[in-house]
């Protein structure tokens, strides 16, 4: 192939990239300017004001506070989401004869909107809720809270609900994984005496490991970017309890600092970005072909 | 396989960087959707050949607003051939509209919008013209609910939008004999035999973190108006703080023992403002801390539940709080037909159209020669034991020229625990401070 014609297939990406450019590139741009400026409504009176934003961040309490419980919620989720995912695409991955049925049913939570999910949970997790009967009818009344309107707690309640809600879809890039891994490898090792344990650890788990780098990646970035679920549950309370890096943003840009929100938008890509890459290029060091 | 799933990775991190930081660019949204066109030197072929149209922007939930009433527009339209366009703004973003439209200079004529929300949102000083020497103005019973540093700033016919204090059911006053508690002391005697009585004395919705403000923004404006008339002078100037006001605390600790002594509905942070309604239709509760649209709405469903209004018991004898919200119109200094928006607001003021307004919508006149129709039982009780004797005090609402949400939210955390009285008045004075600075105040 000659050197226009290898150059050709290039030019094709010239479009998108422009398209890019200017709805991805330029605003991040422009926003990492405006994170380092006082930016209010008064357009005139803008003013340079260095890392002062960025100090401000880090001397917040409630923002300090917002950047805790991104942390919990990423965590959490994470972990949730995944062990959960896989739990249950091994599961729904044998000859059962519900498997189909059960699939759409663990799957379906993921297609609903959050606002419907918050209608279904809020009156379930109030004191008097759905969750505390069910837990005074079996006898274990202690267990009862209030696990939206205590302070310690809502966070982590807020993260059950996503774990609740999204599960299924990492369920579906684990299954749609496994089924891509063939049969022969379980063949083989059965041969060669090894039990289902053994057999998960070493030929589903490195097998899987795409699967498992995706939806790493995508429960992470989004525990990061965590905003509707805390908005429609809780509204960040009570009080600034539930407060993540995402409401903080909301928050800023109502109080007219759009310069603040602009810095800790920044910061959260940053952050996104740092964490992020790192972690993808050591999973994709792990990963084997078949 | 692995090669497939890795160009999905790469496809998918992509997709979701680009939408971290798509808020960035949402700074300049409506830019270009901004409908407001200079048609003043428009000619429109008429036979004066000086057809002007002015833009109005208001919110698309204020449209059946009594100033933008078709007859109203038409009958201007006639007298002074200037055309009124509405530019309808969608409710939820008309303070993102309207912000963005000031800082690029795409103003409209007129805009409604509320005056307490309009010092926060909108910056008045900045942006908004002086009405003081209106002709209308000389004619105002109450200045006060349009003015903001001493001036005022806005136009309205009535001067009774949303009274606030405690909505109580006086069909259940009456059954047990109660009075209107005139202290705090009375207050929580009348909470105690309506417990008694099996009835949730009062109804908090603080799930909606505003609604826990409606107790301390009359209180502490009541407490200023007759102890410290500069205070809120003072602590916008960065001379006071809120916490220096011992009463204040007091004021918080107020509101939370009649929580804490279990007068209330036990799950207030679960609990919303859009169930009081439905709370005192069914007779569950016999009071709660809002303002008079409350009594609007529940009579909308049942014009047989008989409410009505006194003021906040927080100290002996107290004002009634009159907030200042509601849809005011104002005038852009940067409006580019200033004098055909004056005489729009002037041809509103006129004796006939003024009338015409107050007694469609049958509120109380603001001006000493339109005569105040017969209004619905309980707004004619508030006009009578308050507006008359001048027993209404301006909330705090009015004082605060910054976003009042995290003062909401801390407010909020003294019911969930977080903090005490004292706590709430340190925190807001921290970050009244700072959002004070960041809005270039002098003094912070």
């Amino acid at each position: 192939m000659n050197v226009s014609k290898r150059l050709y297939s290039y030019y094709l990406i010239w479009p998108a990239l422009l398209i890019y450019s200017i709805f991805f590139v330029l605003p991040a741009l422009i926003g990492l300017f405006y994170s380092f400026t006082d930016w209010r409504l008064d357009r005139e009176a803008i003013k340079f004001i260095g890392w002062d934003n960025f100090e401000r961040i880090f001397t917040d309490r409630t923002l300090l506070l917002a950047m805790k419980n991104t942390t919990i919620f990423a965590i959490v989720t994470v972990l949730g989401k995944n062990l959960l995912g896989i739990a249950l695409a091994v599961g729904l991955n044998m000859k059962l004869k519900s498997k189909n049925l059960l699939r759409a049913i663990f799957y379906s939570p993921s297609i609903l909107s959050v606002l419907v999910i918050s209608i279904v949970f809020t009156p379930m997790l109030r004191s008097d809720g759905t969750i505390n009967r069910i837990f005074e009818a079996v006898g274990l009344p202690s267990l009862s809270q209030a696990w939206l309107t205590n302070p310690a707690l809502v966070i982590w309640t807020v993260a059950f609900v996503s774990i609740w809600q999204h599960t299924g879809f990492q369920m579906a890039i684990y299954l749609a994984g496994l089924q891509s891994i063939s049969k022969e490898y379980y063949e083989a090792a059965t041969i060669d005496g090894a039990g289902s344990w053994r057999s998960f650890r070493s030929i589903t788990i490195p097998l899987l490991l795409p699967a498992i780098n995706i939806n790493l990646m995508l429960t992470l970035i989004g525990g990061l970017k965590v905003f509707s679920e805390v908005f429609v549950l809780t509204g960040g309370g009570p009080g600034n309890a539930s407060q993540v890096v995402g409401t903080i943003i909301l928050r800023s840009f109502g109080e007219g600092s759009w310069g603040l929100g602009t810095a800790v938008n920044t910061l959260l890509f940053a952050a996104v970005t740092i964490i992020a890459i790192p972690l993808l290029i050591f999973m994709r060091r792990k990963e084997v072909s078949e | 396989m692995s090669k497939q799933m890795k160009k999905i990775a790469t496809g998918l991190l992509a997709g979701i960087m680009t939408l971290t930081l798509a808020a960035c660019g949402s700074d300049n949204s409506g830019k270009g959707n901004a409908a407001a066109t200079d048609n003043g030197g428009g000619n429109s072929g008429g036979s004066s050949g000086k057809k002007v149209t002015i833009e109005l922007a208001i919110s698309k939930s204020s449209q059946d607003s009594a100033f933008v009433a078709q007859d109203v527009l038409d009958e201007f339209e006639q007298k002074t051939n200037i055309k009124v366009n509405l530019q309808l703004l969608p409710a939820e973003q008309t303070a993102t509209v309207l912000q963005t439209k000031l800082a690029v200079d795409e103003v409209p004529d007129l805009i409604q919008y509320n005056l307490a929300s309009a010092t926060t949102d909108l910056n008045l000083e900045r942006n908004f013209e002086i009405l003081d020497n209106e002709p209308w103005v000389s004619r105002l019973l109450n200045k006060d609910v349009l003015s903001a540093y001493d001036h005022v700033y806005s136009f309205h016919y009535s001067q009774d939008t949303g009274m606030q204090g405690v909505v109580y059911n006086k069909d259940i006053f009456k059954d047990l004999g109660l009075e209107i508690p005139k202290n705090y002391e009375e207050f929580l005697a009348v909470c105690e035999k309506i417990k008694a009585s099996g009835i949730t004395p009062v109804f908090m919705p603080f799930k909606d973190n505003w609604a826990a403000n409606i107790w301390p923004a009359a209180a502490f404006a009541d407490w200023a108006a007759k102890n410290e008339p500069s205070l809120f002078e003072d602590i916008n100037a960065g001379r006071k703080k809120w916490s220096d006001v011992p009463e204040f605390a007091t004021f918080l600790e107020q509101q939370y023992e009649v929580y804490k002594k279990g007068y209330t509905n036990t799950d207030i942070l679960s609990d919303s403002y859009d169930m009081a309604v439905g709370k005192f239709l069914n007779k569950e509760t016999a009071m709660m801390f809002m303002g008079d649209w409350l009594i609007v709405n529940v009579a909308e469903k049942d014009p047989n539940v008989h409410l009505g209004l006194f003021a906040i018991p927080s100290s002996e004898d107290a004002n009634l709080g009159a907030s200042p919200l509601g849809g005011q119109l104002f005038i852009p200094k940067k409006a580019k037909h200033m004098d055909e928006a004056k005489k729009f607001l002037e041809f509103l003021a006129t004796k006939e159209v003024a009338q015409k307004m107050v007694d469609s919508q049958g509120s109380v006149s603001n001006f000493s020669d339109v005569t105040t129709p017969k209004l619905p039982e309980y707004k004619q009780e508030i006009v009578d034991q308050y507006i008359t004797p001048k027993k209404t005090t301006l909330t705090t609402d009015a004082y605060m020229i910054v976003d009042r949400s995290e003062l909401y939210r801390l407010l909020q955390d003294e019911f969930a625990g977080g903090l005490d009285a004292k706590g709430v008045l340190k925190a807001w004075d921290e970050k009244f401070s700072q959002l004070m600075k960041d809005k270039g105040v002098e003094g912070f």
